[in-house]
Parts: structure tokens; C-alpha cells; sequence
């Protein structure tokens, strides 16, 4: 496959988010701290600090939804050279698409989101999403509705196909939990265990509420500039990107189909062959691994689909090699969505570049050299490998 | 909270015309005979533009289920169970399943269209169980 080459053309060199602890408090508490924007202004002014630079060393602007591109530059006086609106994953594949071509060279990827002070529903009657992904809102004459009965009907199957158990599928919560525990920064920080995880309610059988993501206000931003210009001015030693991959499927995806008949394997299988082929790398080169996890279903999901383990085996896996930090694959180290914070896949770049960076404390993987991260929401398959 | 009510885009209308005659149909392509779900515009399978309104045969297996043990809508007390259901036709449809609840698995069992009022949509297609072939 030809995959063009934008490994090690982009760098990370700022990171930069919200106070999520505080701010989820104060909302809990009934306040309103910020709104999008707001978080967003917050995230940003932290990645440039991170960064050592200035507003105006920014010449690209790539803004995710849900806030808007243009008062997002609006707010932050940002001109830009160049600037794009997407979500995290595609966003730093944009910013080195952009630095490759030359459009720009220091691009800001700036995201904002107030969905809990907002009271945005994900499911129900005034359910988001339904102008993006039909699927969201089309079977609601039969009371199906909500992002997770999705992922529910999609792991029932796969219980059925490879005989995955409800104890198994656990192992995600409890290992994420058990890195949220050691994350200063997670919401959610107590420890659980398998038997927690069992005895909690189910909101979509077969999910209990431990597999729900969490849903909370906050701002995520990164800054990226070319893999050259980073070695020259970066604060911090840059993360490189050595490769990205996309595949997208979309025949079917209002019936299901790719879902509930391919556990959309084949988009991750041709995303995994773009993004390893491009970076040179394999999965056994991966140290830790991030895995967008609206849904603890996206683990095992991706652990197959991208060659972590065999077809069929993600529940062994996980229940003998294990992906919490003391296991053999550390899978979403900071406790991803499901205990750290929801940022829609922002946050998992963060924890990426903080892990090759090594500044990650209690739960530094030790000689951290590469982290994948990949997604396959609602059938978009991404990869991005981050690494020294 | 509300009671849930049909998404319907301009090529939805006669296929929710047809279930309220309680005879479900889909368009099915001129060209390549393929069905499509939901209703559109031209053919994913070979893009064509031209389409017959067919009604379904009625039967499908079930491909996967989950049962609501919260509360999203009005008229939807949980638990209750949603079901994927593969049509005879090719596409796969979500329904609820009524009537007796099998023992055992649920996936791969067969299905029976059946129709049930609706407030909002006036009629809605549910499945039952198929009954067993004839030893």
C-alpha cells in the first residue's frame, strides 16, 4: 500500500489542559466555571507555556469540535497562515499534513467542550450527533438510543463470536481505574476490583455503568511545529509522530452492519498496515498503548484489530498478560475516558506525549520510547504513533 | 423526557407510509436486485439510481440484543430489550423482540415480523419468534 510518508515530519513540543479535578467539582456543586471557549483559552496559554513559545509563534490553527473555528481564533487573536476544524486524532494528522506541505510550521490544536455544565444528552429524546452519524438517532421508534447501546449490541455479539466474558471485558475498568488512582489529575481516582465492577448496575446490558465513559467540562490543547524546527526551539525534548493511518468505514453504518458484523476489523487493519508500515514499527515495539474508550468495548475491540493479540483472544489476553501498568501492555495509562476525563480522544495525546517524555511520576511506564494511539469511532479508524 | 418518535428524511416517507399499512417495504435496486436500509437515494452496492418499492418477506435471524436498564424515553419503561435483526432481504433492521423470549441464546434464532401500534408513528414492526419448523 502507498502511504505517502509523514513519519517524523511533525513534533510535539506543548501539551496543555484544564484543571478537569476542580472544575468537575465546581460543576457538580451546580456553577458554571467556564464555557467551551473558556476551557479552551485555559488548555491553550498551558501548551504554550509547556511549550516555551509565544501566541505569535503560532502560524496554523486547527480548532475540534465543539467549539467553532473561527471565535475560537476570534478569542484567542489568532491570524493563522492556515487553519482546519477536526477532531483530535484527525487534527494531528492535518497539522503534519500541513507542515509537510508547507502551509504552515508551528500549528495550535485547540479543543474545548462544557458538555456537562451544558447538560449535552447523548442518548434520549434530545440525543447529540444525529447531523453527523445517522446511526445515533435512527432507531429510536424502538427505544434504541444512546452511543453505549451501540457499543452494547457490538460486544454482545462479540461475546457470542469469541466467548469473551463480562469478567474479562472488566479487566479494562479495573486496570484503568488502577491508573487513574496513580493520574493526579483523573476525576475518578478510587481503586475498584473485578467483583466492584460485576456487582455495578447495567445501564445497556451487557455494559455496566464501570464501561461508560465519564462526563465532565474541559480543554485540551497541543502544539505541533516540524520535527526540524522542534529540535531547534523545544523547552521540553519533542515527541515525535513516526506515523498516522485512516480508515473509514461507512456502507452500512446506520444498519449496523460494519459493526455488529465486522467489529470494524477490517478499518483497523487497514489503518494498522498505513500506520506501521509508515512509522517502520510494529505492535511489539509499542511500550503503551492509548485506545479511545467511550466504551471499555473499544479495548479488546483494538487489541485484535491491531494485532496486539490474535482474533478471538483479547479476553485471555487481558485477563493473563494484562494492560494496566503492572500488566504486559499498559492500555490508556492516565485512565483514559473512562476514569481520567472525557475529552474525546484529546486527552489521549496528551498522556501519549507525556509517557515518551517520561514525566508521568507514579505511572511513568518505565523507558516509555513508543505510544500508539488508536480509535474507531463509529467505524473511523486513526492510529498516530508517538515516540522519541 | 419524551416519548421517542421516527427520524424521517424525505426518502423515509413511503417506507413508514408502508409499515402504517402494516406491509414494511424497501426499495430494492433495478439493477443489482440489492436492498438497502435505511431508505436513500441510489444504491450503495453499485450506485444505481433506479429503485421498486418491494414489500419484506417478513422473516430475519437475530444477529445480536441488549436489554435498556435505563430509562431514555417516555415510552420505553426498561428493562426492555432491543434486537438486531438480519432481514431475509440482506439489510439488518433494529426491532424489539415480543412475545416469548427464547431459552437459551438469543443470536441466531428466527424471526417474525409482527406490528404493533405506535402513538407517535401510528403502527411500528416488532419481531416475534419464529415458530419451529415442523419436526
Amino acid at each position: 500500500m502507498t502511504t505517502g510518508n509523514l513519519a517524523k515530519v511533525g513534533a510535539v513540543i506543548g501539551v496543555g489542559q484544564s484543571d478537569y479535578v476542580s472544575d468537575h467539582a465546581r460543576v457538580r456543586a451546580g456553577e458554571k466555571p467556564h464555557d467551551s471557549y473558556g476551557y479552551a483559552a485555559i488548555a491553550f496559554r498551558a501548551a504554550l507555556a509547556d511549550a516555551g513559545l509565544t501566541r505569535n509563534d503560532i502560524d496554523g490553527l486547527i480548532v475540534g469540535p465543539t467549539v467553532a473555528y473561527e471565535r475560537v481564533g476570534e478569542v484567542l487573536g489568532i491570524n493563522p497562515r492556515w487553519g482546519s476544524q477536526a477532531d483530535a486524532m484527525l487534527a494531528v494528522i492535518e497539522a503534519c499534513a500541513a507542515i509537510k506541505a508547507g502551509l504552515a510550521e508551528t500549528v495550535a490544536l485547540i479543543y474545548g467542550n462544557d458538555q456537562r455544565s451544558a447538560a449535552v444528552q447523548y442518548g434520549g429524546p434530545e440525543a447529540m450527533g444525529g447531523n453527523l452519524f445517522l446511526s445515533y438517532v435512527y432507531h429510536a421508534p424502538w427505544g434504541y438510543t444512546s452511543q453505549g447501546a451501540l457499543y452494547a449490541m457490538m460486544f454482545r455479539r462479540f461475546m457470542e463470536v469469541t466467548g469473551i466474558t463480562e469478567a474479562e471485558l472488566g479487566e479494562v475498568a479495573v486496570a484503568q481505574r488502577l491508573a487513574a488512582s496513580l493520574t493526579p489529575h483523573a476525576l475518578m481516582r478510587k481503586p475498584i476490583t473485578l467483583q466492584d465492577y460485576l456487582d455495578s448496575r447495567y445501564i445497556c446490558e451487557p455494559l455496566h455503568l464501570f464501561d461508560y465513559c465519564l462526563i465532565n467540562d474541559g480543554g485540551v490543547a497541543l502544539i505541533v511545529t516540524s520535527a526540524e524546527r522542534a529540535k531547534r526551539i523545544a523547552k521540553k525534548p519533542p515527541v515525535l509522530i513516526h506515523g498516522v493511518g485512516r480508515f473509514d468505514l461507512n456502507r452500512g453504518a446506520t444498519s449496523l452492519e460494519p459493526r455488529l458484523l465486522d467489529f470494524y476489523r477490517p478499518a483497523q487493519e487497514a489503518c494498522a498496515s498505513q500506520v506501521f508500515n509508515m512509522s517502520g514499527l510494529g505492535p511489539e515495539d509499542m511500550d503503551a498503548v492509548q485506545i479511545y474508550d467511550s466504551f471499555s468495548c473499544h479495548v479488546p475491540f483494538a487489541l485484535e484489530g491491531y494485532g496486539y493479540c490474535r482474533s478471538g483472544e483479547a479476553g485471555r489476553f487481558m485477563r493473563e498478560d494484562g494492560i494496566s501498568l503492572k500488566g504486559k501492555l499498559p492500555v490508556n495509562t492516565a485512565g483514559g475516558h473512562l476514569s481520567e476525563t472525557y475529552m474525546q480522544g484529546w486527552n489521549h495525546q496528551v498522556e501519549a506525549v507525556r509517557q515518551v517524555r517520561g514525566e508521568c511520576g507514579a505511572r511513568q511506564v518505565e523507558d516509555c520510547r513508543f505510544v500508539h494511539y488508536n480509535s474507531d469511532v463509529a467505524g473511523k479508524a486513526v492510529s498516530i504513533i508517538y515516540g522519541r | 423526557m419524551a416519548n421517542s418518535r421516527a427520524f424521517i428524511q424525505f426518502y423515509d416517507e413511503p417506507m413508514w407510509e408502508s409499515i402504517r399499512a402494516q406491509r414494511w417495504a424497501l426499495q430494492q435496486c433495478d439493477d443489482c436486485s440489492q436492498y438497502r436500509y435505511p431508505p436513500g437515494p441510489c444504491c450503495p452496492h453499485c450506485v444505481g439510481m433506479s429503485a421498486s418499492w418491494k414489500p419484506l418477506s417478513g422473516k430475519g435471524k437475530i444477529i445480536s440484543w441488549v436489554v435498556f436498564h435505563r430509562q431514555y424515553f417516555d415510552n420505553y419503561k426498561p428493562p426492555y430489550n432491543v434486537v438486531a435483526v438480519q432481514l431475509a432481504e440482506g439489510p439488518l433492521v433494529i426491532s424489539n423482540l415480543v412475545g416469548p423470549e427464547p431459552e437459551g441464546g438469543w443470536i441466531g434464532r428466527e424471526v417474525t415480523i409482527c406490528y404493533e401500534p405506535d402513538a407517535e408513528q401510528g403502527s411500528i414492526p416488532k419481531v416475534k419468534l419464529s415458530a419451529p419448523p415442523a419436526a
